[in-house]
């Protein structure tokens, strides 16, 4: 049995430019799967392939079983939503919601009544039915996002594309979008690929992750696959904020996240744990946390992060010396030159 | 008290002033618009109610005589409808051509730019020189369009269009009305496209995507997405070549002076031949200022339609 989506070495090469370069994925039916990564890094790009609105420069993809490369996007059953949610601005929201279903009346055989029903339909599942009559401009980003959503959805498409659509929405709303997306997508069952690069948005939405940098997978895996058991220091230091803090000596690099640097005398099981003499340069107050900022023994040049939280009554005090603690399997080495991740056994070779 | 703050000598700060540096870039432009559009028009109204003339420079004021006069003239009734009907007719021609073209050129294809180049030549070149390179070619003996047809069997003894070896395209009365209105076609076609592919390459390429992935093709994305959103810069170039040609007199004055007869006679044309050539300066300006109350409306809805295009 195939995956809903395969892509097999997917490479998009502008002028000189690798883009997306050397793709291998799989898709699975009714999952939510979010490529995350950096401005730049080709995510929107493969999408775009996805959608059939770019041709890949090499590479096949599968829909279904059926390999649609060089197909145009209407015979590929995908459906997307953008980033600035597209919708005309001419047209009223139940025309908008239309409008994928009369550009396909043809193939599909819709006739009026089945427009208005489905149209209908979509919006009281996403709660819009009371804005049919207004046009884009009257409404407020959220119900913007829902049009934009419900129209995707109104074909029952076997993917739905999403290209950052929480990054219009201010703060506030975007968690709450973001919930109501997820369990839209839970749902309605309908199988969601998510670009972004917010990692937060990625966490809170993802059954997987595809982590993406320089038109590379650097890693797929799930949330906490990916936080805990990073595959090298780019996945270890573009996912949780403040970042992993990456030390180096002579031989490899190892890195530990700043909420796993704790006070010694906080460490569960200091047995276990590798002691720092950790100088405090300065301190940060962010209400749950505090934030210290620092520099390890030895590592005089590479500023260190410890995330403390704020209900533990321990004295923390600037241009003050501490024992501090990170458990070991919290420590994670890598390469020094690839950056790649080493683990403990291939380490003991190393020294 | 006074000696305590420090003397501010005023005109170090003259060009921090934001109203006063303003006026200064705006004093050209008002300058001109004074001199060369206010003040004219001004005369227009004031030589309009009166009697002047070439020879009698007096003004002497006489109400609403020359306006009467102005309309009880038939053939200044004809002139006026040959203005609107011109003006009319050749708009849907250069929409409809404006359209097709502006869509050709907004897509991908090998030898746009040297495309682009040779169509907006019309435009390009100067109205006299352009209506005399017509004037040859509409030529009553020496038409090379004539000619072609000729040669093709359309003309001469047993042609398909006249037995004649010519059709004389401005002299007769349908020809030459057809012909002064090809010739502004041709010439304004250019701007209104170019106003057009303006406004279609700043549709918002995401919204073109998303009419793409939710499968429309060509046609429906022409005409359900492309053209509505494009339709307040239309309005804009429309009324921009409704107000140029409704002023105009160049073309027709090179090809026909207003002939055969009066067919191709226009307002701007006759009120040049009434008012400067004729002598009569009070009737000349009356039927220019007839022109203003449709030339206001057209520019006011012009500047309304440019502002809310603006807003969206």
């Amino acid at each position: 049995m195939m995956s809903l989506v395969e892509l097999q070495g997917i490479k998009k090469f502008f002028d000189n430019v690798r883009a997306v370069d050397g793709i291998e994925l799989e898709i699975e039916n009714g999952e939510f799967l979010v490529i995350l990564g950096p401005s730049g890094c080709g995510k929107t790009t493969l999408m775009r392939m996805i959608a059939g609105l770019e041709k890949p420069t090499a590479g096949q993809i599968f829909i279904g079983g059926e390999e649609v490369t060089t197909l145009p996007p209407r015979k590929r059953g995908v459906s997307m939503v953008f980033q600035s949610y597209a919708l005309y601005p001419h047209m009223n929201v139940f025309n908008n919601i239309a409008f994928p279903l009369k550009a396909q009346s043809r193939e599909k055989k819709y006739d009026k009544r089945a427009i208005r029903d489905k149209v209908e339909n979509t919006a009281r599942l996403l709660e819009i039915d009371m804005l049919l009559d207004r046009r884009p401009r009257q409404l407020s980003g959220g119900q913007r996002q829902r049009v934009a959503i419900a129209r995707a959805m109104v074909t029952q498409p076997a993917v739905l594309l999403l290209d950052e659509p929480l990054s219009n929405l201010d703060a506030k709303l975007r968690a709450n979008a973001r919930d109501e997306l997820k369990e839209f997508q839970r749902s309605s069952n309908i199988t969601a690929v998510f670009v972004t690069h917010d990692q937060i948005e990625a966490m809170g939405l993802g059954d997987r992750i595809v982590v993406m940098s320089h038109g590379k997978i650097q890693q797929i895996g799930t949330p906490q696959r990916i936080y805990d058991d990073p595959a090298n220091e780019f996945v270890a230091t573009f996912l949780g904020s403040p970042s992993m803090n990456i030390l180096r000596n002579d031989v490899f690099s190892f890195g530990f996240r700043p909420e796993n640097f704790l006070p010694k005398t906080l460490a569960d099981n200091p047995e276990n744990s590798r002691i720092f003499h950790y100088y405090v340069k300065r301190v940060e107050y962010l209400g749950s946390d505090r934030l210290l900022y620092g520099y390890v023994q030895g590592h005089d040049n590479e500023l260190t992060l410890a995330k403390v939280p704020s209900n533990v009554r321990v004295s923390l005090e600037v241009d003050s010396d501490y024992e501090f603690a990170v458990h070991n399997s919290d420590i994670k080495f890598f390469d020094k030159t690839s950056g790649q991740r080493i683990t403990e056994q291939n380490l003991q070779e190393i020294l | 008290m006074a000696s305590a703050s420090p003397v501010i000598n005023p005109r170090r700060y003259l060009m921090d002033d934001r109203r006063f540096v303003g006026l200064i870039f705006l004093a050209p432009a008002l300058l001109y618009i004074l001199l060369l559009v206010g003040l004219p028009f001004l005369l227009a109204i004031a030589f309009g109610f009166s009697d002047v003339t070439v020879g009698n420079t007096e003004l002497n004021f006489i109400g609403f005589d020359n306006f009467v006069a102005v309309w009880e003239n038939d053939i200044f009734r004809q002139v006026f409808g040959n203005t609107v009907m011109f003006t009319l007719v050749s708009q849907v021609f250069i929409l409809i051509f404006a359209n097709i073209l502006a869509i050709i050129f907004t897509q991908e294809f090998t030898g746009k730019w040297f495309a682009r180049f040779i169509f907006i030549l019309p435009w390009a070149t100067p109205v006299s020189l352009a209506a005399i390179g017509w004037l040859w070619m509409l030529d009553t003996k020496y038409s090379p369009i004539d000619y072609l047809l000729l040669q093709t069997g359309f003309l001469g003894p047993n042609g398909l269009l006249s037995n004649s070896r010519n059709l004389f395209w401005l002299a007769n009365p349908a020809l030459s009305q057809i012909s002064v209105i090809f010739v502004q076609v041709w010439r304004m076609t250019p701007l209104a496209t170019v106003i057009l592919m303006a406004g279609l390459s700043s549709i918002p390429t995401d919204i073109l995507d998303q009419a793409e992935v939710d499968g429309s093709r060509f046609m429906r994305t022409l005409l359900q997405i492309k053209l509505p959103l494009i339709l307040p810069i239309m309005v804009i170039a429309l009324l921009f070549s409704m107000i140029t040609m409704f002023g105009d007199m160049t073309v027709v004055y090179v090809l026909t002076r207003g002939g055969p007869v009066d067919y191709t006679r226009i307002i701007g044309l006759y009120s040049f031949q009434i008012g400067i050539e004729g002598g009569n300066l009070a009737q000349g300006a009356a039927m220019a200022l007839f022109a203003f109350p449709l030339l206001l409306a057209l520019a006011l809805l012009m500047l309304r339609t440019a502002s809310r295009a603006e807003v969206r």
